[in-house]
């Protein structure tokens, strides 16, 4: 996406910092590489948080320029539990980016996940995954893995627990979070809608009176509703969203997965 | 690190010299291995009902040069899994080794169970995403296709930075753009494949090279196809593309020295 | 000889994937906050690491790092007073208006962030793991001289790198009284009274070299902190969204709320008379 205004002063401009500023690539050995190591493989996910739940979403195209790879490539992976099918798992993670090092991010948490539990005879808790994955994004903080990270589940009260990444492995806990290509049209309607930005109590006044409304927890159906209206309308005006609708749903009673056709066009 | 307000936190030129845009460069000197040299183009396949065809012509590539006009690029791995190499032909031939010696590896240690189509795909990703991290890539675009650990259809595809995806049907190059549109008009979706019979998914694949053959200039009429069913692997690599028909070249207008 | 040919015959496929080491490693479930990073294998790692993430030389960089800050922290009488805003950008994009810039090392040690999110989340926890061995193994609290001075030459063992990272580090001590540290990714590490770090640094000196003295009481240095956070969320389009107020005391530290800029600053506006550059008119 080209910048409208970068911020940046006129390159070649006078030096800024202390030394003469160099004017030219460092030089030395160096290999000239014709290999660009990543690609963007498009769609976009999402997650919210509820009371006792937490939702995953994603698209399931996967894209390389103008081309559509496939119509049906997962973006959500379930992590821990048992097995290659990842039975019982109650913890969730969503990459969008570069598919191939998201795949890599998914397998090497997957497996850390389940040593855990070999090692120490219980499941990982989310937080601890949580900080899990921070530290293996941050192992490549050097060769980044080109991936947005989400990672949802319940925490040990049974609140549900998301946790949103950059690529070299800064994270937060929110309670939603849009990624990938479509994440500039979802996130605001979610800041609308989800914490209730610029909403204001019916009634409190005008002006500076208005009182502005109190996020709190949204019931389940209200939640999955949004997510289905977010992608709908990510599926008219992005390129590289569409196809189908993976979502994933953690409960204590584990995960409900749900998959629903968007616009093919 | 940089304290001026805009630049606030971004690396300081003195420090670490001015920004180098040439890293995203794709052309300028290059090592040899860094890009593909003798190539190959397309590579089409897709599932039917009880199977998967795919397809390569036999042309390799020098630049714009038809170099090499006999060779082979679908390569039988067992008695259920082919796979299709388009992208350099040096690597493709490293590969070939590759597979071989796990073969014999394989055939060495259990009978039981063969590798499946899935398995190879598998260990093929891996194989490529690990080069492309050493920054020292396969400059392939490869189809795996045969049958799964359930006898079921297998396609999918692995490239040159180790990025997977399957489809019921698949196109590598020039075919993503002019063949997959032609497979896709018959097979849609997954839930299309169980009406497609063998004989039906072969001719649309002979559609789609015959299409290439028409508009791809780095492609030829000789080709490799085929088949793979739970009866074994049918591969025939001396076909030539029938019934062309050259009529469209004549209303073809805007290139070359013609005047009107 | 038996080396020669073993290396000769040995099968193509050993060579490929991961070697038994990687694979191992991709097991371990022990080393948490290593100081081992996978590096790419181009001759010039920072100038490639450079050129795929700093969106300030080229906005179409393909990996957005976190960015854009304001931070404070400064000594007076009653202690330390820490302060920050919450947003993080990636280009121009928002990427987040919660972030907590004031990382909790430990009950009684603040830390700061400001540059790369991901840098400072991951030193300062590592510097908390060093803390806690310190006491551990010298059984008592560790200076905030001493301290400080661990990120300090961690960082600059990075320089060149491509790290950044601008912290503070804020903490009462017996030994001390009350310490401030600056670190940067340079390697620079500064003790002093009063810093400001950030795209909105310039803004919070204004108001707060205008209003600071030592002796200021506990009420005055937390509005000062606050008004200055507030100046440079107003002034600098990097900086927004909450004001994370904090306040350092010799028997730890006090949070003192995470709110919400807007209301605050037409708070300042109608009530104070401020900012009256900004109009409160509605046509």
């Amino acid at each position: 996406m080209a910048a409208i205004f970068s911020g940046a002063p006129p390159q070649g401009g006078p030096g800024y910092s202390f030394n003469q500023t160099p004017r030219t690539a460092p030089s030395g050995l160096r290999q000239h590489h014709g290999f660009y190591p990543y690609t963007d493989n498009g769609g976009s996910t999402l997650g919210i948080s509820g009371a006792d739940f937490t939702i995953l979403a994603g698209d399931t195209r996967s894209t390389s320029g103008y081309n559509i790879n496939t119509r049906y490539a997962p973006k959500l992976f379930k992590i821990g539990g048992e097995g290659p099918d990842n039975k019982n798992a109650r913890i969730v993670l969503s990459v969008v980016g570069f598919a191939a090092d998201g795949d890599a991010l998914k397998e090497r948490l997957d497996t850390i996940v389940k040593m855990y539990k070999y090692q120490h005879g219980k499941e990982m808790s989310v937080a601890a995954c949580a900080q899990r994955l921070s530290h293996i994004l941050y192992n490549k903080r050097f060769f980044p893995y080109y991936v947005h990270a989400i990672l949802g589940g319940l925490d040990e009260e049974g609140r549900g627990a998301l946790y949103s990444y950059d690529p070299v492995g800064s994270y937060e806990r929110e309670q939603c979070r849009a990624a990938g290509a479509a994440a500039s049209l979802i996130m605001p309607f979610l800041d609308n809608q989800v914490n209730f930005k610029n909403q204001y109590e019916p009634g409190s006044g005008t002006g500076h009176d208005l009182q502005a409304k109190v996020a709190a927890p949204l019931p389940r159906d209200t939640v999955e509703e949004l997510v289905r209206d977010a992608f709908t309308s990510a599926v008219e005006r992005h390129i590289e969203v569409g196809d189908g609708l993976q979502m994933m749903i953690i409960t204590r009673d584990g995960i409900q997965e749900t998959l629903t056709p968007l616009k093919q066009d | 690190m940089n304290h001026l307000p805009q630049a606030w936190g971004r690396p300081r030129d003195d420090v670490y010299g001015a920004y180098d845009h040439s890293h995203f460069q794709t052309q300028l000197p290059n090592q040899h291995t860094q890009s593909p040299i003798v190539t190959g183009t397309s590579v089409v396949a897709a599932k039917f009902k009880d199977g998967v065809v795919i397809a390569a012509d036999n042309l390799a590539s020098y630049g714009s040069l038809a170099r090499f006009t006999d060779v082979k690029r679908l390569r039988k791995f067992n008695d259920e899994v082919v796979v299709g190499f388009g992208g350099d032909v040096s690597d493709m031939q490293y590969l070939d080794r590759l597979l071989n010696s796990l073969d014999i590896r394989e055939n060495y240690s259990n009978n039981e169970n063969p590798l499946h189509a899935k398995n190879l795909h598998t260990y093929l990703a891996k194989v490529m995403y690990k080069r492309r991290s050493d920054f020292d890539p396969l400059w392939n675009h490869l189809l795996v296709t045969g049958l799964d650990g359930e006898k079921k259809p297998f396609l999918a595809s692995v490239d040159l930075l180790g990025t997977t995806f399957s489809s019921p049907t698949l196109a590598t190059g020039f075919g993503a753009h002019l063949a997959q549109p032609i497979l896709r008009r018959t097979i849609p979706d997954e839930d299309a494949v169980a009406n497609v019979s063998q004989e039906e998914a072969v001719k649309l694949v002979q559609e789609c090279m015959k299409v290439l053959f028409y508009r791809d200039a780095r492609s030829m009429d000789k080709y490799s196809i085929a088949v793979i069913t739970t009866s074994g692997v049918e591969l025939k690599q001396d076909e030539k593309l029938e019934n062309q028909s050259w009529a469209f070249a004549e209303r073809i207008r805007g290139y070359g020295t013609q005047v009107n | 000889m038996d080396s020669l040919v073993a290396q000769y015959s040995r099968p193509a496929h050993a060579d490929e994937g991961q070697s038994p080491e990687e694979q191992l490693e991709l097991l371990q479930v022990t080393p948490e906050l290593s100081l081992k990073f996978a590096l790419p294998p181009v001759s010039q790692s920072s100038s490639w690491l450079r050129a795929m993430t700093d969106d300030y030389s080229n906005p179409n960089c393909p990996i957005k790092i976190a960015h854009g800050t304001t931070t404070l922290a400064f000594r007076f009488q009653g202690g330390i007073i820490v302060a920050t805003d919450s947003r993080a950008t990636a280009g121009n994009w928002i990427a987040s208006q919660t972030v907590k810039k004031v990382i909790e090392i430990n009950n009684c040690l603040l830390g700061t962030m400001a540059g790369g999110a991901a840098d400072c989340q991951y030193w300062l926890a590592y510097l908390g793991m060093q803390c806690r061995l310190h006491e551990l193994r010298h059984k008592r609290r560790i200076s905030v001289a001493a301290a400080s001075k661990i990120l300090a030459n961690l960082v600059y063992s990075y320089k060149g790198m491509g790290l950044s990272m601008g912290t503070m580090c804020a903490g009462v001590t017996p030994q001390e009284g009350p310490a401030l540290y600056y670190i940067d990714s340079d390697g620079t590490r500064l003790a002093g009274n009063l810093f400001c770090v950030g795209s909105g640094q310039t803004f919070a000196y204004g108001v707060l070299d205008a209003q600071y003295k030592y002796d200021l009481t506990d009420e005055e240095a937390l509005e000062l902190g606050r008004r200055s956070i507030l100046a440079a969320t107003h002034r600098d389009a990097y900086s927004g969204g909450f004001i994370n107020l904090y306040h350092v005391k010799e028997d730890g530290w006090v949070k003192h709320g995470f709110n919400d800029t807007n209301p605050i600053f037409w708070e300042t506006k109608l009530n104070k008379g401020e900012f009256s550059n900004v109009t409160a008119e509605m046509e």
